[in-house]
């Protein structure tokens, strides 16, 4: 074992030292039991190893993090204030903790559940259920086991057959407390009957200063023909770090539509890893990501066509505008028997500076040849004639180059079907490239 | 083991034509590996001690390294003990002084490959270095080529020749310590082919490597070096056979080629070892370093591959694009049938300004074959307006085969441009339907749609090989679908 890997050994054992042991129902102390277990199993993580190749994890070994108390936080009114035009079922978590009295889940329809894991232990079964089948899964790693290690809270949603909700479903993350680096471990999981229709929106925030490790993991499962739209608004702090891993379970016919924004966090990670098992499903998964001065942002997505006829496609795009990294790392592989798939995989990244950069790696792995699949990316700059052109119509230089900023991110700007959160989303990007991208 | 006539027959109906074997007696060393080996190597070959200090440095470097397992390939454990590291035709006497000396049995087996070694046939305008084995064999036209200050022969010839010269650069683009193979070719590489073109010289003929396995249970590794001084020109070929044998052979090259101020090296490669038979007995293992410096300013080099051969290919000609305004490209068509699998690619490192790559790969996958593009494009911090472009097609033949695509793609510099494009795609019915609808038997409109999908990469072969490596890729397809 080299020295790298018993330092990593050493900020895990005391990690879970820290930790007081759960005082949960019974399931939870078995998951815990379970992922403790893992984590002496698990290789640690590496450069060597392919999917950590251009994402490393030293700052994050430096922090000492610490488990946050269970207590009863408040937040002020303006980050308690919802989006505007934007009415929602919220859950809010602050400084990792579930907060009732800030959420609001009046009027959910019969059947409908959403509620923190805890406190909804008729469910368990499910979770557990999940939870162990997929903990074998490929991407198992040191992080997520160390989530399911941790986790105590986490966001349940459960959305019974042929139900569709009206108004999306919100789950707030916000942190508030300095005074400690944290160590925030959610668990979500989210159940989507036959038929079932919702729409999620996912805020993860942190008030300047705040330094936390957000390690969160999903698990979304969706019944025969249930759809979700799924929006994730990464706005960290900017001294966190940030992970979320995400894990979809789809049957026949579902669809799942992701799209992820990444503003905040000085380390951030997004996984995605999709199995198609049924036929006829789909999953689109989208993202747009800004990343400034001394930002890294990494996006690692993984879906599976093991059966035909599914569909899927991965559309991202970045704007590096200030010393900071990107890292893009997408497969779509299709299985011999996944005949008449449809894959799309494409990255397309803006270089506004230099000394920033952008490792991007999109990947097809192929075994059945009745396929329709491409991929593309692409690395380049502003076209300083689309620049001119608007600077002699009389508009700053700043606001050119943010307004074919926005010209290439706008595709997927569009595809929101939520009008108010649009605008939320638009605004933070011209907020972002007015303020550093200068 | 003798080859008669009806055996030749039976091996090309089989679908390689190249699988006899020479008959003539080899001068070989036992299986095995270690430091009096490669002494002995370096003995026989009677060489300076820096050279045998190199290989000795190599040798136990290998030794701390491990086996890459990162490609996409179903590896066999290579057994490096079981190999012979040195055969070579027995000398009669002192060796060879001109072509009327060499042995009529080997100037035979030439021909029958289409190799014509002597010179009053050779087609005119390429001259030949044949590669048997470990050793070279001949190279032809080398007094025209001297008239105008070319080097071209065998590597062990330089090395006793132009040592300043070999010192200089062997090793200088493909440092021992660059990977397993490299590393162990570094330590037991037996000949191989150098070529200087001097300044200003556009070398008069194409130059040639004819490489031929023949031994059993022997390995090759030929080192090949080309340097191009400022302004000068050279095109370069090589191709590749072996007999057909039940087992693996290992074939682990190195290739290094610098160019420098304003000079052009154009590298074709049509290789067609022994693919292994249907159920993936046998075959070579083709595992190779080729990595060219543009080492001087508006320097280009391009490299040129038809893969149709190996069982398995493991294989990454790279341009380190140093000087300014320096240029890269890479054109490949690779084909995997039957149990073949290759995993091959490029790698475009930009490091001066201006500097421009582009990649074009057409992966053809039929039967079970796996075929993977794995390619890097790296524009570094200093790489101002450094311009690439990569384009993968994959096509598939068949429903058992595979076709995959990693690209790795860092930029360090926002006025780099880089696009990566790739497709998977079956043979169009459509297209088919059509060709056929025009009296086109199947096969013949299948030849035809392949060659079409790779006409960009044909195009830049030298005449001869293209028509070589059409021919080549029709034999290969023969029986692939229906």
């Amino acid at each position: 074992m080299t020295q790298a890997h018993q330092a990593q050994r050493e900020w895990l054992q005391a990690l879970l030292q820290g930790a007081p042991a759960a005082a949960g129902p019974e399931w939870l102390a078995r998951m815990h039991a379970a992922a403790r277990e893992r984590l002496e199993q698990l290789p640690p993580i590496d450069r060597k190893q392919e999917a950590w190749r251009y994402t490393g994890i030293d700052t994050l070994l430096a922090e000492r993090f610490v488990p946050p108390p269970h207590r009863e936080a408040d937040l002020a009114p303006e980050e308690r204030a919802p989006l505007e035009g934007l009415e929602t079922w919220r859950l809010v978590f602050v400084d990792g903790r579930f907060q009732p009295h800030l959420s609001a889940l009046e009027g959910l329809p019969e059947g409908v559940i959403v509620g923190d894991l805890r406190s909804r232990e008729t469910h368990r079964d499910n979770l557990l259920a999940t939870s162990v089948a997929q903990a074998s899964g490929h991407h198992a790693h040191l992080f997520t086991a160390l989530n399911e290690a941790l986790a105590d809270e986490g966001a349940f949603i459960q959305v019974p057959a042929g139900t569709r909700l009206e108004r999306p479903i919100e789950i707030v993350h916000r942190v508030t407390d300095a005074s400690a680096p944290w160590l925030i471990t959610p668990r979500n999981l989210v159940l989507l009957g036959e038929r079932a229709e919702a729409t999620l929106i996912e805020r993860f925030s942190g008030r300047p200063g705040t330094r936390y490790f957000h390690d969160g993991l999903t698990d979304l499962v969706l019944g025969r023909a249930a759809r979700l739209v799924h929006y994730r608004i990464q706005d960290e702090s900017r001294e966190a770090w940030h992970l979320s891993s995400l894990r979809l379970d789809q049957a026949a016919e579902s669809r799942y539509e992701g799209c992820t924004f990444a503003f905040g966090a000085r380390w951030s990670r997004t996984e995605q890893n999709t199995v198609f098992e049924a036929r006829g499903a789909e999953c689109h998964l989208a993202g747009v990501y800004l990343v400034g001065e001394g930002q890294l942002c990494d996006f690692h997505l993984d879906v599976r066509h093991e059966v035909p006829e599914c569909r899927s496609s991965e559309r991202y795009k970045g704007v590096l505008f200030g010393k900071g990294r990107a890292v893009f790392d997408g497969r779509i592989l299709v299985a011999k028997d996944a005949q008449r798939t449809d894959a799309h995989l494409s990255n397309n990244n803006l270089m506004l500076v230099r000394d920033a950069e952008v490792d991007t790696k999109p990947q097809l792995e192929i075994y059945a040849d009745d396929v329709q699949c491409s991929h593309g990316t692409s690395v380049g700059q502003l076209d300083p004639q689309q620049v001119f052109y608007l600077r002699s119509r009389g508009l700053p230089e700043v606001e050119a180059r943010r307004l074919l900023c926005l010209g290439f991110a706008s595709d997927l700007l569009e595809a929101v079907h939520d009008e108010a959160l649009r605008h939320h989303v638009e605004s933070r990007i011209r907020q972002t490239l007015v303020l550093e991208g200068g | 083991m003798g080859s008669t006539q009806d055996t030749v027959d039976d091996l090309i109906k089989a679908g390689y034509e190249h699988g006899f074997v020479i008959n003539i007696e080899q001068d070989t060393i036992p299986p095995g590996l270690d430091e009096d080996i490669i002494r002995r190597i370096s003995a026989k070959k009677g060489e300076p001690e820096w050279m045998l200090e190199y290989r000795l440095k190599a040798y136990r470097h290998w030794l701390t390294m491990e086996p890459p397992r990162w490609a996409h390939l179903g590896l066999p454990e290579i057994d490096f003990q079981a190999i012979s590291y040195y055969s070579a035709p027995k000398r009669r006497g002192e060796g060879p002084k001109s072509l009327d000396e060499v042995d009529p049995e080997l100037i035979e087996a030439y021909n029958k490959l289409g190799i014509p070694l002597e010179e009053q046939k050779a087609l005119a305008g390429v001259a030949v270095d044949a590669v048997l084995d470990s050793v070279s064999v001949a190279t032809t036209f080398r007094e025209k080529l001297a008239e105008a200050g070319v080097i071209f022969c065998s590597m062990s010839e330089a090395i006793r020749e132009y040592p300043e010269l070999v010192q200089k650069y062997l090793g200088s683009v493909v440092p021992h310590t660059d990977n397993y193979f490299a590393c162990l070719n570094a330590a037991v590489f037996s000949d191989g082919t150098f070529v200087y073109i001097p300044e200003g010289v556009k070398c008069p003929m194409e130059l040639s490597t004819y490489f031929r396995i023949n031994e059993a249970r022997t390995g090759q590794f030929e080192r090949t070096l080309i340097v191009a001084e400022a302004g000068s020109q050279v095109s370069y070929l090589e191709g590749c056979t072996a007999p057909m044998r039940d087992e693996n052979q290992l074939h682990a090259a190195v290739v290094e080629l610098v160019a420098m101020e304003d000079a052009y090296i154009k590298y074709s490669t049509v290789q067609n070892w022994y693919p292994g038979d249907e159920q993936g007995r046998g075959g070579i293992l083709n595992f190779v370093t080729k990595r060219g410096l543009c080492k001087g300013a508006r320097s280009r080099i391009s490299w040129t591959q038809v893969e149709t051969g190996s069982a398995i290919t493991w294989k990454y000609p790279s341009c380190i694009l140093k000087g300014d305004d320096s240029v890269g490209e890479f054109y490949s068509v690779a084909v995997t049938r039957g149990r073949q699998q290759a995993d091959t690619g490029t790698k475009m490192i930009h490091i001066g300004r201006n500097t421009r790559s582009t990649i074009v790969s057409k992966g053809i996958s039929a039967g079970h074959g796996q075929n993977t593009y794995r390619g890097l494009v790296r524009m570094a911090a200093r790489a101002e307006n450094a311009r690439n472009h990569s384009q993968c097609d994959s096509l598939l033949i068949g429903d058992k085969c595979g076709a995959h695509t990693f690209p790795y793609i860092e930029v360090r510099n926002p006025t780099a441009q880089v696009e990566h494009e790739a497709t998977t795609s079956k043979l169009s019915e459509d297209q088919l339907f059509y060709c056929r609808s025009r009296g086109l038997s199947e096969e013949d409109a299948v030849s035809m749609l392949v060659n079409g999908f790779c006409k960009e990469v044909f195009q830049e072969l030298p005449m001869e090989f293209a028509v070589e490596a059409q021919k080549l890729l029709n034999l290969t397809l023969e029986g692939a679908v229906g």
